[in-house]
């Protein structure tokens, strides 16, 4: 397979209406993409795998000029070019449309449009009505009846990604990012939009297209393009490879030699129960057990509603209806510190953001949870809580030459050490792990891997939320797969098989949600 | 993922177009609410509803009205402006020494000082705040103490009385141009003028897109600092011109002119439906506003009720119209969400 | 501002900042001997402690607000509205000690229904309480009238007015060093101010981790207007009258003391120690600047300005740093 970027195109190949050559991009210290080189064609579809953490999205703020790269260019059509603002970008036929809306919720479907290159009047007065026809003809090659005139805030979801890509199309677009556009959308919706993508590849734009759906990626797209660690892996056309291979591209090695399997564990009492939980409009009915010492492994789409279960278990999002167990007691669970105190644990997903608190020592990041029982007359007994997040730090391999380190100068597998560490040191009974392997090295994954077995063995119920659909395979008893709101499947260890629960997940119409 | 935010996650369906409507809607919440000021006022007084009595409402509306303006355009960035009374003040004083000083200047002239002044007291809070990334209250809250002892250490203790201001300043105030006074035509114009702005033009719409999400403005790529910056310039020219008006008014300038009206144009600005959360409300709506705050003044000097009671309901009002805007501002939230995911 | 913040490698060298203070605090006080003969005598520098006590407690208070990511500017009303209470009870003949206590108890009211609105309605800290601060000024006004009060019962001023140990030492100066203390061990030794300091860093993870925001909140507003109710008996002490507009328009150098003293106005970062020592250089500068004749509104003027340097302090730090590592230094 190529492995420089460009395609292998015969000899009429046509040039590349958006050539990458050698992106190199580091926020701090941290490197977000390394020498990265590929070429997308015009009136092709092109898809951009990776997993999280891969520079997917740092690409794409390149590309569009929310972010410089340090070094490398950019050429659009043979010609290098830097833009500085999306503006600029959105100007010379570059636009994207994000996961989540970016849009201006007190003002009108048209202005949202409009808003970088408004049509105006002689004295720069905003022509209204040109605004309105043109937003209303590009809603209309959209096939959406949405009303230029009404205000954003009013709209639906799959009417807000549209009123996006209608922005990005009122430049006259070569190049259109789409991010994830399908995370949030009904089947329906998502063949509608792929409709729009055929239209537009068929009169010559290029298009890439990001998404963790690898069955949309290779039923859509023409040409693929995998990264993986913040590297190009390759570029090739989408028939010469299937989703398996694909896969084993973006995850980097043979999938069979990654985990160990520990030993057929010994399971206890029944530790958490949770009775047909909902949470209005978020996900219904969901009904699970997990015994002391399994590991049950939560699978399912971006966006299925697995960190919503999590943090409405954990009081973070009080449930609209159903109950909840812990070890045989029935509990209400309304904030994250009743929850804490009852003996569930919870280690968020979004781990620098609500896991830890970046600019605080190790210490203070380990005891923060229990700070209140190392304390005397409520005053902090600072040698003890030393000696404690010294001995947390030791069990849980943290590698630091003092606790007094700053949580932010470590490593991502460092910070996830941090963050186990800061949730066991209160003994819970149960631990539900929202992606804990998630951007971090392969080496501190393994460690995270070894860690989770060894606490299941010791007795804990751990509930494993996951994307890495290897890992999940691996680490877990019992896999149940979430998909819109609703639990749509389980799986024991044995019969689970990638294909099978990503069928599951993949499944539309469960639409558990009003 | 507050507490405040668990009640929107819940109802976020069902609000929408309810939303929709609430936001069309600010101003006339607030005409609503004038009008059943109005009728409360004159069944209790028999005063209220007489010519005079309205014309002196007004009048004294007027000049509120422009600095609620004022602080309305910097509002709907999601900043704040403390300063603003004291750019008034800053304003008047030196334009006022100014005219006293030269008789013979033209009008035409004379007028442009407190405009330019008032921009360059606007750009420099809107330098701290939007380039020095200064909290806005900090910044302005500074200003205000700086402008205003810059105003005493220039006055040096002294005033300028009306007897030493050029005759046409006072008695134009008081013309009247088809019924209407002067004052109120002027403040009607200023006011619709920057409405135009900010509804008809390019510029003005960006006021409102950075006020409205501002992490769209960035992914946008519209370049906020630019457009908080000249928020802020405007907000001082209109400052200025309040200076000068209410200097023209009141005939003698002191250098405590307009202090305390950071106070009175905020809460003329959210009684009148300015979002202090940016992006939401309008300028007429700040004007009615300073309109209602002018018509309680006026009803609660007619109920012979003390004075100081007017700080207790502007400071409440201000506390309820944020409140009220809190809720409004929740469910915006809860439609900006993605669906299940975050 | 955020990056700045995770870039350092070990726990930050706040206390730099603080010996700059101090050694601002002691060059203030050379430059105030060149002013006037009479500076340099136990009584004058004890006396000039007056110019700071008042806004001194606020600033305790506010600092704890501050460290959450929050702000309360009411707090000047609030005294205010300590203040004529005090003259109503005096009135009525109660005790000091009762009055006091009412007194605090109301701060503490008063901040409890800030806090209320701030962290279980979760409406804007800073529109709340400029809201506050009109409403509580005029609700000062409404309780005692437009007319001041002078009758106060010598009891009544024991605190603000008496000076110990041969007339030198004014007990509200040993007040105030009480509750330095105080509001320092708490801030930096307990359990409620590591809760603070989190919280102001980071409130979701600070959540997450099992802290009540609300309860914390809630707490730290009446703390810092419970400690404006005490300012407010020695206002009554330093003054001997109470009216509505008292300690009017003294936010500003409150907010100028806490943010000088190094506190981030943004949240979770800064010391009571820093706060105590700005103080002092505040005090000292006005007081130089009264023993120099210089004006009230020229002191205003050095005050926006001491003010606004102090915010901007951090950016010129960071501007510092990237033109002396200019390797990081992308965009």
């Amino acid at each position: 397979m190529p492995d420089k970027g460009q395609l292998d195109w015969p000899e009429t190949g046509p040039l590349a209406v958006l050539r990458l050559e050698g992106i190199c991009k580091a926020f701090g210290p941290v490197h977000a993409l390394e020498d990265v080189t590929f070429d997308v064609l015009p009136g092709r579809v092109h898809g951009l795998v990776g997993e999280n953490g891969a520079g997917k999205s740092t690409l794409v703020q390149i590309v569009t000029g929310l972010a410089q790269p340090d070094s490398g260019r950019v050429l659009l059509a043979g010609q290098p070019v830097r833009f500085r603002t999306p503006i600029e970008a959105r100007a010379a036929g570059v636009a994207a449309v994000y996961q989540d809306p970016k849009l201006f919720p007190h003002m009108s479907v048209a202005e949202n449009i409009a808003l970088g290159a408004y049509p105006t009047l002689p004295i720069g007065v905003i022509n209204r009505k040109a605004m309105h026809t043109t937003a209303a003809e590009l809603l209309r090659r959209l096939g959406s009846d949405i009303d230029p005139r009404a205000l954003v805030a009013g709209l639906s979801y799959a009417e807000h990604q549209f009123v996006e890509i209608a922005r990005a199309l009122s430049a006259d677009v070569r190049v259109l990012i789409l991010d994830e556009p399908t995370s949030a959308l009904t089947p329906a919706e998502a063949e509608r939009l792929f409709g729009v993508v055929r239209t537009l590849r068929d009169r010559g734009t290029a298009i890439i297209l990001i998404s963790h759906r690898l069955e949309e990626i290779t039923a859509v797209c023409d040409d693929i393009t995998v990264l993986r660690d913040r590297r190009h892996v390759a570029t090739m056309p989408a028939a010469e490879v299937d989703r398996a291979s694909l896969v084993q591209m973006m995850v980097g090695r043979p999938l069979e030699t990654l985990f160990t399997r520990r030993a057929t564990p010994a399971l206890g009492e029944e530790t958490l129960r949770v009775e047909t939980l909902s949470l209005a409009g978020v996900f219904a009915d969901v009904s699970f057990s997990v015994r002391a010492g399994e590991i049950v492994g939560m699978g399912g789409l971006v966006g299925a509603g697995r960190s919503e279960i999590a943090q409405t278990l954990f009081g973070v999002t009080p449930p609209s209806s159903g109950r909840v167990f812990l070890r045989g007691r029935e509990v209400h669970p309304r904030s994250p510190g009743q929850m804490l105190a009852q003996g569930l644990a919870y280690l968020p997903e979004d781990r620098d953001r609500d896991g830890l608190i970046m600019p605080e020592t190790i210490t203070h990041n380990i005891t923060l949870p229990i700070v209140r029982t190392l304390a005397r007359w409520s005053f902090v007994d600072s040698a003890r809580e030393r000696r404690l997040a010294e001995d947390a730090s030791a069990t849980y391999r943290v590698l630091t030459p003092s606790v007094e380190q700053i949580v932010s100068s470590l490593s991502g597998g460092n910070r996830q050490k941090v963050a186990f560490a800061k949730w066991l040191t209160n003994d819970p009974a149960a631990l539900i792990l929202d992606e804990p392997t998630h951007g971090i090295d392969i080496g501190s994954k393994a460690q995270v891997h070894e860690m989770i077995a060894q606490l299941a063995g010791e007795g804990l119920a751990v509930l494993l939320i996951s994307s890495d659909l290897p890992e999940l395979i691996a680490m877990s008893d019992r896999i149940l797969v979430i998909a819109e709101g609703a639990l749509v499947g389980e799986f024991s260890h044995a019969e689970a098989t990638q294909e099978k629960v990503m069928m599951a997940a993949a499944q539309q119409g469960a639409r558990a949600r009003p | 993922m507050s507490a405040s935010d668990e009640a929107a996650v819940a109802d976020r369906k069902g609000s929408r177009p309810l939303i929709a409507f609430v936001l069309r809607l600010r101003e006339a919440g607030v005409l609503v609410f004038l009008a059943a000021l109005g009728t409360l006022f004159a069944v209790l007084t028999h005063t209220f509803l007489t010519t005079q009595n309205l014309t002196t409402v007004a009048s004294s509306a007027a000049i509120l009205a422009i600095a609620a303006c004022a602080q309305a355009v910097v509002l709907l960035t999601r900043n704040l402006d403390v300063s603003v009374g004291s750019m008034m003040g800053f304003a008047a004083y030196l334009t006022a020494d100014f005219a006293a000083n030269h008789p013979a200047v033209a009008p035409w002239q004379l007028v442009l000082i407190p405009l330019a002044i008032g921009a360059a007291l606007g750009a420099i809070n809107g330098l701290l705040v939007a380039y020095g990334k200064v909290p806005a209250l900090i910044a302005t809250l500074g200003t205000m103490s700086l402008y205003r002892g810059l105003t005493y250490v220039y006055a040096h203790g002294r005033e300028v009385t009306s007897s030493r201001l050029p005759p046409w300043m006072l008695t134009s105030v008081d013309a009247r141009i088809a019924g209407v006074p002067l004052l109120v035509a002027a403040a009607i114009a200023i006011v619709l003028a920057v409405w135009v702005f900010l509804q008809y033009f390019p510029w003005g719409r960006r006021i409102y897109a950075v006020g409205s999400n501002p992490l769209a403005a960035f992914y946008f790529g519209l370049r906020a600092e630019r457009v908080v910056l000249l928020a802020y310039v405007l907000c001082g020219v209109l400052c200025g011109a309040a200076g000068l008006l209410y200097a023209a008014r009141v005939g003698t300038v002191t250098v405590v002119l307009a202090s305390g009206w950071e106070m009175s144009s905020l809460a003329a600005a959210v009684i009148g439906g300015v979002s202090v959360s940016g992006g939401a409300g309008s300028v007429i709506g700040a004007a009615l506003g300073a309109v209602v705050l002018a018509t309680i003044d006026n009803g609660l000097v007619l109920l012979a009720v003390p004075e100081f009671w007017r700080m207790f309901i502007q400071g409440v009002a201000i506390v309820a119209a944020v409140a009220a805007d809190a809720v409004i501002a929740s469910g915006i939230r809860a439609s900006l969400r993605t669906r299940g995911a975050r | 501002m955020k990056d700045d913040r995770t870039k350092r490698p070990v726990r930050a060298p706040w206390p730099a900042w603080e010996m700059t203070l101090a050694a601002l605090v002691v060059a203030a006080g050379f430059w105030s001997t060149t002013l006037s003969p009479y500076y340099l005598s136990l009584d004058q520098i004890f006396g000039s402690t007056r110019f700071f006590i008042i806004p001194g407690l606020l600033a305790l208070g506010l600092a704890m607000v501050v460290s959450l990511g929050e702000i309360d500017i009411s707090l000047a009303s609030t005294v205010a509205v300590g203040t004529v209470a005090l003259s109503k009870l005096s009135m009525l003949g109660v005790p000091i000690g009762f009055a006091a206590a009412a007194a605090v108890a109301i701060g503490a009211l008063l901040g409890t229904l800030n806090g209320v609105l701030v962290a279980r309605f979760g409406l804007p800290s800073l529109a709340v309480t400029l809201g506050a601060m009109g409403a509580y000024r005029g609700l000062a006004f409404i309780i005692g009238s437009e007319v001041g009060y002078t009758g106060f019962d010598a009891s009544y001023r024991w605190l603000g007015k008496t000076r110990l140990f041969d007339g030198i030492v004014p007990v509200s100066l040993l007040a105030f060093a009480v509750m330095a203390v105080a509001v320092w061990l708490l801030m930096h030794r307990t359990v409620f101010g590591r809760y603070c300091f989190s919280i102001g860093l980071n409130r979701d993870a600070s959540w997450f981790a099992g802290v009540n925001v609300v309860k914390i909140k809630i707490c730290a507003y009446a703390l810092a207007s419970a400690l404006a109710g005490l300012a407010a008996v020695v206002w009554v002490g330093q003054y001997g009258s109470a009216r509505g507009d008292n300690a009017d328009g003294s936010i500003l150098f409150v907010v100028t003391a806490v943010v000088l003293g190094g506190m981030d106005i943004n949240g979770g970062r800064g010391t009571i120690s820093g706060v105590v020592l700005a103080l002092l250089l505040l005090g000292t500068i006005r007081n130089g600047m009264g023993l120099a004749n210089i004006g009230g509104p020229t002191q205003t003027v050095v005050l926006g300005f001491l003010l606004v340097g102090g915010v901007l302090r951090p950016a010129f730090a960071a501007a510092l740093a990237r033109l002396r590592r200019p390797e990081n230094a992308d965009v």
